[in-house]
């Protein structure tokens, strides 16, 4: 019953919105009554056929005769549901376009984002073939092309999304001069009517101007006050000035972290443009919402997968009998940076089939454990392990020797399990510390935990100059210039839950380049932690599954959005063409029109509430007896 | 006069909720009316359904929930234009009331005005 309660639940949420739009008319019809104000205006017939289920309605209008002045309620309401249908079908056209990137079998040579579900199925069985026989080099190779498969599609969605989200951009952009022609026109217009008015019919004038307006809500969400002399004001749905009586104001664009925003007299009006409706709406909602939600869903896809098979298979023995280190991972995916763009940089980057470790470390290459390992990836969590952390920290610079102080923070491995790191801080003397990061013992299978050491030294102004790990033969040098380390790499191997090693680095800069880790006359205090690492709580499969069936009901919310908006649009056509002439009478039949059918409807919207209620609740019924 | 054996062709669901939204769009009372009708049919024989139809019928309501989705907003969006236009009338007849008011105004102060000349 949850989607007919949606259903009722979207109705409230109409009533909220639809007595905003109301008290904006509401609001104008002050405006409008005025002495005076009795010019006659254009009449508008609908051209487009009537249909609902796919078919959109009400779209565009007719001029077909003259009105009186006082439809002009009705033709504001009128302009904002054609602002709202705009809106919503150019976002339709764009989610449309990702949708059929997703849709299976719709791949061409050049894109086949449609088989990512089944390329993410491929990759993991390919491992568990290689359970089988790990030395068979075909095996191995049939890994290697699963896994440039899937990566091969995830980049080529991506990239596609990418694409989409350029050519709404260029739309976007290009709907300005329309949108500058139309204001300077209604400005035009606006002095000659209020040059007519109130001594003489300005008519003709009023029905051009009428038809630019329809023509600009269309474009974008906008607001109309009448000012004295039938002039007239317009405003961004937002409240910013297009027009005032005989002067217009330019939109212009520029660039702004590779896309097109949005300036009205040197302010940037995006944000408020997206949210006002119109083509223009349609398409920055679309620009910098539903492509960059999918892009990122898509991100964290290949991020997951990327980082956990890397991690893994470093975890294990290739056939060379070569386990994996920090320094020299056995890769299989070009490691993501970070997660964002992710997906586009997705690659194989292991040439050698060889290099797939499906031995366990320290077993001979006949062994499978880590090649099983691998294959139960598919059905664990798509989390990412923590690749780097960083601890923003004061250590007081009185503290006796050998007194301590300790940062913490939580880490994640390839299995979305979390540990909390300490790193234990113990004063040497001036200006030098040790440091020891360790693991929880637990997190190990031998119960043992062996922490992570070293030393590091402070300058007089307390800044972190150096650090030297436990074991390295020179200390180096902490700062940005060449040689200089922003980072030291720690590695955790063994973990209980059989999760890949945790290779961390631990970065010591900030991003202004100046150390994180500081020693002052002050308390000792850790002021920030932060992590790259995260859980998941779906399998791989599961995700994108999920991704698709979000889209998927995005496409179907904005499809119900828009066949509303669009039959609103025909209501309103259709009262606006009774009430063609100034007859009470016309119109008292017009709203009676109105009135029987929305009681009707109610009514027919009721009992197939309490049919469809009664017969889910039956069906149920039914079933478990 | 016998009746023919072959089966009536009966409405899906959806088609029945669909049909609603069109009518609704083109405010087409009497054809909702006779829809209202087949609903309140339809509701009365749920009692005598069998289970197989039970079945079916909740298949039905399945597939039409999406298109019962749209049945609301179009019916929200009525409710909000009829509102508009009941605004509309009522804005019409304030000022048909106001210039009566006015004209009736100008009346009583012309005779006023030429009760007073004739006074004088």
């Amino acid at each position: 019953m949850g989607t007919i309660n949606s259903a009722l639940n979207l109705m409230a949420g109409a009533l909220e919105a639809d007595q905003e739009a109301l008290n904006v008319v509401a609001n104008n019809v002050a405006n409008a009554n005025t002495p005076g104000y009795t010019e006659e205006k254009p009449d508008w017939q609908q051209n487009a056929p009537i249909s609902v289920g796919g078919v959109l309605m009400g779209d565009g209008v007719t001029e077909t005769g003259a009105t009186s002045q006082r439809d002009r309620v009705l033709e504001e309401r009128l302009d904002q549901q054609q602002q709202l249908a705009s809106a919503s079908s150019t976002r339709l056209t764009a989610l449309n376009n990702m949708q059929a990137l997703f849709t299976p079998d719709s791949g061409t040579a050049g894109s086949t984002a449609g088989d990512i579900g089944s390329d993410i199925t491929s990759f993991f069985d390919s491992f568990s073939s290689l359970e089988r026989d790990p030395t068979d080099n075909a095996l191995r190779e049939q890994v290697l092309t699963s896994a440039s498969t899937l990566a091969g599609d995830i980049s080529s969605a991506a990239s596609s999304l990418n694409g989409q989200r350029d050519a709404i951009d260029q739309e976007a952009s290009g709907v300005v001069s329309q949108v500058n022609s139309l204001s300077g026109a209604i400005a035009q217009l606006n002095l000659q009517i209020m040059s007519a008015s109130p001594n003489s019919d300005a008519g003709t004038l009023e029905d051009q101007r009428q038809q630019d307006l329809s023509q600009l809500s269309q474009l974008i969400g906008i607001n109309q006050v009448t000012t004295q002399n039938n002039g007239l004001e317009i405003t961004t749905t937002s409240g910013q000035l297009l027009v005032s009586e005989g002067q217009s104001t330019q939109l212009t664009t520029g660039m702004v972290n590779g896309v097109t925003d949005f300036f009205l007299n040197g302010a940037d009006i995006t944000s408020q443009l997206t949210s006002g409706g119109g083509q223009l709406g349609g398409y920055l909602t679309a620009r910098d919402t539903d492509v960059p939600n999918a892009v990122a869903s898509l991100d964290q896809l290949a991020y997951s997968v990327s980082t956990s098979v890397n991690a893994q298979n470093s975890s294990g023995t290739d056939l060379n009998g070569v386990t994996g280190t920090s320094a020299n991972p056995l890769d299989i995916f070009k490691e993501p940076a970070q997660l964002a763009g992710s997906a586009a940089a997705m690659s194989v980057v292991m040439s050698d089939p060889s290099g797939i470790a499906a031995a366990g470390a320290g077993n001979g290459s006949g062994d499978n454990s880590n090649a099983v390992a691998m294959a139960n990836l598919a059905g664990e969590a798509l989390g990412a392990p923590t690749t780097g952390f960083s601890l923003t920290e004061n250590l007081d610079s009185t503290t006796p020797v050998n007194g301590t102080t300790a940062g913490n923070i939580v880490v994640y491995d390839t299995r979305g399990n979390t540990y909390q790191a300490t790193v234990t801080y113990t004063q040497q003397g001036a200006n030098t510390w040790s440091y020891s990061i360790s693991l929880p013992a637990a997190a190990f299978a031998s119960g043992v935990s062996t922490p992570v050491t070293g030393t590091m030294t402070f300058d007089a102004a307390g800044n972190l100059v150096q650090i030297q790990p436990s074991g390295a033969a020179n200390p180096e040098t902490v700062g940005t210039a060449p040689n200089d380390v922003s980072s030291i790499p720690l590695g955790f191997a063994g973990l209980a839950d059989g999760a890949a090693d945790l290779d961390m680095s631990w970065n010591l800069l900030g991003a202004n380049g100046t150390s994180i880790v500081s020693q002052t006359a002050s308390a000792s205090v850790q002021s920030a932690g932060t992590q790259n690492g995260f859980a998941g709580n779906q399998t791989p499969i599961n995700y994108y599954s999920n991704f698709v069936s979000t889209l998927g009901a995005t496409v179907s919310e904005v499809q119900t959005e828009n066949t509303a908006e669009n039959a609103s649009v025909t209501q309103l056509q259709t009262q606006n063409n009774a009430l063609s002439s100034v007859n009470l009478n016309d119109e008292a039949v017009a709203m009676s029109t109105l009135e029987n059918s929305y009681q009707a409807a109610s009514q027919v919207f009721t009992l197939l509430n309490t049919v469809m209620t009664s017969a889910l609740n039956l069906g149920e019924e039914t079933a478990v007896a | 006069m016998q009746e023919s054996d072959a089966p009536v062709a009966k409405p899906e669901l959806k088609e029945l909720v669909v049909e609603a939204s069109r009518a609704l769009a083109l405010l087409d009372a009497p054809r909702l009316d006779e829809l209202a009708a087949s609903c309140e049919a339809l509701n009365r024989d749920l009692d005598s359904m069998d289970v197989g139809e039970k079945k079916e019928l909740a298949r039905q309501a399945r597939e039409a929930t999406a298109d019962m989705s749209v049945l609301a907003r179009v019916l929200e969006a009525t409710r909000a234009n009829r509102n508009v236009m009941r605004r509309l009338r009522e804005m019409c007849e304030r000022r048909l009331e106001y210039d009566e008011r006015m004209i009736r105004g100008a009346g009583e102060a012309g005779a006023e005005a030429g009760d007073i000349d004739g006074d004088d």
